[in-house]
């Protein structure tokens, strides 16, 4: 599994279990609007970048949690990518 | 694990009680009936180094760490009874400064620190709209580009410290299909802008000499050097700023606390009533043990969010945490003080009727004890 699969498929794992509890796995797909679409709220926003933060070793600016780089799955997985270099 | 304070700490908290009691507690009751904001002790309180605690002293500020700031600002709320005055304190140092601090651009930051700390300057922070307040997402104020800066238009209102403000940070819309993640942002506005004016000071239960008010933005024209952070990123801006609001502001109330549970320490020591002193009866000790109890629960509640906030990314939820408990005890203490003092608590000259007057806003202001149980309900994967 390449490193991209790998964080997706994390940050994919938190996601279902803190926020779509319940939810098949293949509901959630990379492109599925997380905060468009009311599935991440401003709490659950600030919820997931803590865990990004810990998870990962990562820091995320204040700017950069929005909607332009956490709205998808791809987003994530980009913004970690770039920030784990 | 130490619970100890450090001598710096035992120190700085002894001085702040000492200026506290001797320059900031007298004239209270005539201030608090006149709505009146001592602007005077506001500098002295600079002169104290009160204004710019945690900022580095190359800016002016005295360059503390959170844990020391609570103790300091707990010595404040200990030794000073205008709660109104010190909530204002609060408001300016948690709500602007601490932002301009970590998010301003070193020319904010030159440009703005150095007023802020010496007490030139009065600061205040404006989310609150009309339609919006729990539900940051309802916000109305929109802020569009034009030529190189933005035109901002809207109304914020329940503002600390808006009438007196010189400097405020305000949030607003710059990108509506984006949210309040990615589509709001935090700009610094400065008296003296064009388009920009406060409402008049409103009428409160309490806090009375603190200044509350509106914020008027009519076509404010401001340059793009007034963007705090980056545009679109106010959401960031603003959950970081509660974080030291909720973690800090409260340490106040714990000194608050403190010197009411003395008053009724002290009352019940010396109230005869029935041939003994009041506090020999079971009712009126229980109610002060609980008192103490609760009130040393919420020191280490606030001690521990503070100690956190210079540690960690993200204290959301011990903030809530020391948040939600210390104000609801405050307002207990507040009360039970009234209940021991009977007649003469009802009374203004004992000065407890105000306390509980000042305690009632602190479970509304940085987010309801509602709001907060939600926050924590929801850390706990609720």
């Amino acid at each position: 599994m390449s490193s991209r699969d790998s964080i997706k498929g994390t940050v994919k794992d938190y996601i279902l279990t803190e926020f779509l509890p319940g939810t098949s796995p293949s509901e959630l797909g990379d492109q599925t609007p997380l905060i468009q679409g009311a599935i991440l709220d401003s709490l659950a926003t600030v919820q997931l970048v803590a865990f990004l933060e810990e998870r990962f070793g990562i820091e995320v600016q204040a700017h950069e949690a929005s909607v332009d780089h956490l709205n998808t799955l791809d987003d994530i997985t980009a913004l970690v990518q770039q920030k784990m270099g | 694990m130490d619970f100890a304070l450090s001598a710096e700490q035992q120190e700085l908290r002894e001085a702040i009680v000492k200026f506290a009691r001797a320059e900031l507690s007298s004239g209270v009751i005539a201030r608090d009936r006149d709505q009146s904001f001592p602007r005077d002790l506001w500098r002295q309180c600079a002169q104290m180094g009160l204004m710019g605690l945690p900022v580095p002293e190359e800016y002016g500020g005295s360059g503390l760490d959170p844990l020391t700031c609570a103790v300091a600002l707990e010595a404040l709320g200990y030794g000073c009874s205008d709660n109104g005055l010190s909530f204002s304190i609060c408001a300016h140092l948690l709500a602007c400064v601490v932002p301009v601090w970590k998010f301003g651009t070193e020319e904010q930051k030159g440009r703005l620190l150095p007023g802020l700390c010496d007490g030139t300057l009065i600061g205040g922070h404006a989310m609150t709209e009309p339609g919006s307040g729990s539900d940051a997402f309802a916000l109305r104020t929109r802020a569009v580009a034009d030529g190189d800066g933005f035109r901002l238009t809207g109304t914020k209102t329940f503002i600390s410290n808006a009438p007196q403000g010189d400097v405020l940070i305000v949030f607003a819309v710059t990108d509506e299909e984006k949210g309040y993640f990615g589509g709001v942002t935090g700009f610094v506005l400065e008296r003296g802008m064009q388009g920009f004016r406060s409402g008049p000071k409103m009428e409160k239960m309490g806090l009375r000499t603190a200044p509350l008010g509106d914020l008027i933005l009519e076509d404010a024209v401001v340059p793009r050097g007034a963007v705090l952070g980056a545009v679109g990123g106010g959401a960031g801006v603003f959950s970081h700023a509660m974080d030291w609001e909720r973690s800090l502001l409260f340490a106040i109330h714990i000194g608050g606390a403190e010197r009411l549970m003395e008053q009724a320490v002290t009352y019940a020591r010396t109230r005869m009533q029935f041939g003994q002193r009041i506090g020999k009866f079971q009712a009126v000790a229980h109610r002060i043990a609980d008192m103490k109890v609760n009130l040393e629960a919420a020191r280490l509640l606030v001690y521990r969010a503070a100690w956190k906030l210079g540690r960690v990314r993200n204290v959301s939820m011990d903030a809530s945490m020391a948040k939600l408990f210390t104000s609801e005890m405050l307002v207990r203490t507040a009360m039970d003080t009234v209940q021991v003092f009977g007649g003469y608590g009802f009374a203004t000259e004992y000065e407890v009727e105000r306390a509980l007057r000042d305690a009632v806003g602190s479970t509304l202001y940085s987010g309801t004890s509602e709001m907060q149980r939600s926050i924590i309900a929801r850390w706990m994967g609720l």
